[in-house]
């Protein structure tokens, strides 16, 4: 099967992919574990479990991993405001980020030849998820600035060239996805 | 310099009504798409691809640029969208620099 050539609108709003099977699992596998790394922080026994109902959480301090405070990052600088800011709404955001990437995996799972089709609320999830696997690779990769020289000079056996080759494909993705439906909107 | 009692009046109401304008910044980030920045600025504020481009020019040339203006809680609600798609947004109020 051919390797998959990015999206393409057909019709008004729908949008077109063929992924083949190595692609899928890719994705799948990245997907979960974005979903894992999101899931609940569990916090030091403590938490009120009215509270929780509601989505507000004992912690408000930011995460320590260094993916996690890229995709649940400060609203203020102040840290005041911000730990209050996280402590209403980072389980909100943690869930919906979720969502994204669940809707991704499921939309694969669902899919054994590997088309799939997406409407315009499930691009924007997939937009939304594929930018967070993307963020979360940037992080590992050390990309701080328009500077990919690092990357570039990888030597073959060096793992971080396939995350590298990974977080590009994904770029490719996204930018492919983006086209389809900007497409529609000029 | 002696303020009138008028001027006191309209400070003091300055200060309890909710109207002191907050602003969502939106900072530059490498790994972002710019067409993606775009496209989530016309989805997220409803603005024209134009305007939408502009703000996102205005990110990646000067580092940040401010996409919404208006109330605490507006603001709040923005900046939880923005970081729902992994933008980099912080709120502060508008009188402050930037």
């Amino acid at each position: 099967m051919a390797a998959s050539d990015g999206f393409k609108r057909h019709g008004e709003h729908s949008y077109l992919i063929q992924f083949d099977e190595s692609e899928k699992d890719v994705l799948i596998n990245l997907c979960e574990q974005i979903i894992e790394l999101l899931a609940e922080r569990v916090d030091h026994g403590h938490e009120d479990p009215l509270a929780a109902l509601v989505g507000i959480t004992s912690h408000d301090s930011p995460p320590d991993d260094e993916v996690l405070h890229r995709l649940l990052p400060n609203a203020y600088a102040d840290q005041v405001d911000a730990a209050e800011f996280r402590r209403y709404t980072e389980s909100t955001l943690r869930g919906k980020k979720q969502a994204h990437a669940i809707s991704i995996r499921m939309a694969l799972k669902s899919s054994p030849e590997g088309d799939v089709e997406l409407d315009h609320d499930s691009a924007n999830a997939w937009l939304g998820g594929l930018n967070d696997i993307r963020l979360a690779l940037g992080v590992r990769l050390k990309i701080e600035d328009n500077n990919y020289e690092h990357l570039e000079l990888l030597t073959p056996d060096d793992p971080m060239r396939g995350v590298y080759a990974v977080y590009s494909w994904l770029g490719w993705l996204q930018e492919s996805l983006l086209e389809a439906l900007m497409s529609e909107v000029d | 310099m002696v303020k009138t009692a008028d001027a006191v009046e309209a400070e003091i109401r300055e200060i309890f009504s909710n109207n002191s304008p907050w602003v969502t910044i939106v900072w530059d980030d490498p790994v972002n798409l710019q067409s993606y920045v775009t496209y989530v600025f016309m989805e997220l504020f409803g603005y024209s691809k134009a305007k939408a481009t502009e703000l996102m020019l205005q990110v990646h040339n000067e580092g940040k640029a401010v996409v919404s203006t208006g109330g605490r809680e507006e603001m709040e609600h923005d900046v939880a969208r923005l970081h729902e798609y992994g933008l980099w947004a912080t709120i502060q109020r508008g009188d402050q620099a930037i």
